[in-house]
């Protein structure tokens, strides 16, 4: 990991509020190239916010957020330059049910990237046969289990070539015999050095593969220490507690 | 006096010719419905004082009786000086107040796609006027399909309406021959028997097209 290059998302003092409801309470995160972040916490948290900040899906009120270099909300096109950086993989897949796997795949690349259709088909080929799906190309997302739908998701959010991935949590709306063949395809995306923040609750996964677990309660990072650290046993009682309940099931 | 088979078939050609009539009048006015509905939706969706007023207009033409419309844009216009044709009043009067209607359907059909679809669209840096055209139109579409093509059917009988402004289509036929030869049975049951053909052929085409379009989107 270069210690000089800067960091891919760099967070300073991120606050937001939906009316008096104060989601995200001074909020700092830097990500290195090249690291994985987990983030967990208690429902209603603030995990989904926060990352749906970094790639402007959703709005701040007061603090930074410097995405790949560019402080987001300053210039349009620059934002938007940054925004195209990431990939995001929502809890519900969000396939368009309308499209087929492989058009799912090109749309972006087609209308995003400017390829054209050819190379677009060959670039979303060589995603989908990463995440191990690839004789689903010409299938509707209707006809895939959650499993399959989900690594489709995964390699759709690929093809644009992101520096970050963001995960929100991923395997919770999967049956768990389904939720492996996914977090296999994530360790595999962590391995290969993709920048990744992801929330999830699978602390197998973060043991795994995490360089850093971030601890979130009450929109508050009430707890940040490398996974080894995290798991040792120290940090927030509040995180030890909850580190307790999620690995009871 | 019985049915006179003869009689019947002898009116057949008369009023089939107006079939055309019929059905153009119904694909116009079916489409100027889905505009202005459509329409209607969109700057409802804006709020405010403008979408309450939207809102409000559209319930008020759909508690207005269909033949007040009519009545209304013939006879009440030309004293404003609007003085418009009887198939233009015809074709307007439907659109309009099938346009409340429609509203109601797009609104449907534009609700029930997941916010996670344009959530998507943007997490892909897809722009807006991308998003809309390759991933909420489609899936609106889809859903509309199905009602869309029974609102047509509803617009089809609605047609013998404009018989009030003498427009020329089929039961309006079926009655000039009635009212020629006294005999109301026959050409009303020959006028009573094309709609219903019609009505259950266009019926039966939107149901293969809702299971086409329900297979492509199985979930
Ligand atoms: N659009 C909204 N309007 C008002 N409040 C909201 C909105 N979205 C989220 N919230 C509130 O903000 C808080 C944080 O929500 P968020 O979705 O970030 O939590 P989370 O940590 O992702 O929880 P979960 O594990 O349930 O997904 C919650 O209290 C939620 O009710
Ligand atoms: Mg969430």
């Amino acid at each position: 990991m270069s210690q000089q290059s800067e960091p891919i998302v760099d967070i300073q003092g991120l606050n937001k509020w939906y009316g008096a409801l104060h989601v995200l309470n001074d909020v700092d995160l830097t990500v290195a190239s090249g690291a994985c972040v987990v983030v967990c916490g208690p429902s209603g948290s603030g995990k989904s916010t926060l990352i749906r900040c970094v790639n402007g899906l959703g709005s701040y009120q007061k603090g930074t957020l410097r995405l790949a270099g560019t402080t987001l909300g300053v210039n349009a096109r620059e934002t938007a330059a940054a925004r195209r950086q990431t990939g995001m993989v929502f809890q519900s897949f969000n396939l368009f049910p309308h499209l087929t796997v492989l058009s799912n795949c090109t749309l972006a690349l087609q209308r995003v990237a400017g390829r054209s259709r050819a190379e677009a088909e060959h670039i979303a080929m060589s995603h989908l046969e990463k995440v191990r799906i690839p004789e689903k190309a010409k299938s509707y997302p209707g006809q895939l289990s959650g499993g399959q739908q989900q690594r489709v998701a995964i390699a759709r959010a690929l093809c644009l070539n992101p520096r970050l991935m963001l995960f929100d949590e991923p395997t919770s709306a999967l049956d768990p015999e389904m939720i492996k063949e996914v977090l296999d395809v994530m360790v595999a995306l962590a391995r290969d050095g993709m920048t990744m923040i992801c929330v999830t609750h699978e602390m197998g996964f973060a043991r795994e593969v995490a360089d850093q677990v971030v601890f979130m309660d009450g929109g508050c990072i009430l707890d940040r220490a490398p996974a080894r650290d995290f798991f040792g046993g120290s940090g927030h009682p509040r995180s030890r507690h909850f580190l307790n309940t999620v690995l009871k099931h | 006096m019985g049915f006179d088979l003869a009689f019947a078939l002898s009116s057949v050609p008369t009023i089939l010719g107006a079939i055309g009539m019929t059905l153009s009048v119904a694909l116009v006015s079916c489409i100027g419905a889905a505009a202005i509905g459509f329409l209607f939706d969109v700057v409802r969706r804006v709020g405010g004082f403008v979408g309450l007023t939207i809102s409000f207009v559209i319930d008020f033409i759909r508690s207005t009786p269909l033949l007040a419309w009519l009545y209304f844009l013939y006879f009440v216009l030309p004293f404003y000086g609007i003085r418009l044709g009887s198939l233009t009043v015809g074709v307007m009067g439907l659109s309009l107040y099938y346009s409340g209607y429609l509203a109601e359907v797009f609104k449907a059909g534009i609700d029930a796609i997941p916010k996670g679809q344009s959530e998507a669209a943007r997490a892909l840096s897809l722009s807006r006027r991308d998003a809309v055209i390759y991933v909420i139109a489609p899936q609106m579409l889809r859903n509309i399909a199905a009602p869309l093509g029974n609102y047509f059917v509803s617009i089809l009988k609605a047609t013998p309406y404009l018989a009030v402004l003498a427009v020329p289509e089929m039961l309006g036929r079926a009655f000039d021959i009635a009212s020629e030869t006294y005999r109301y049975t026959e050409p009303l049951v020959v006028a009573g028997l094309i709609f219903l053909a019609l009505a259950l052929v266009i019926s039966h085409g939107v149901k293969r097209l809702e299971r086409r379009l329900l297979a492509v989107g199985a979930r």
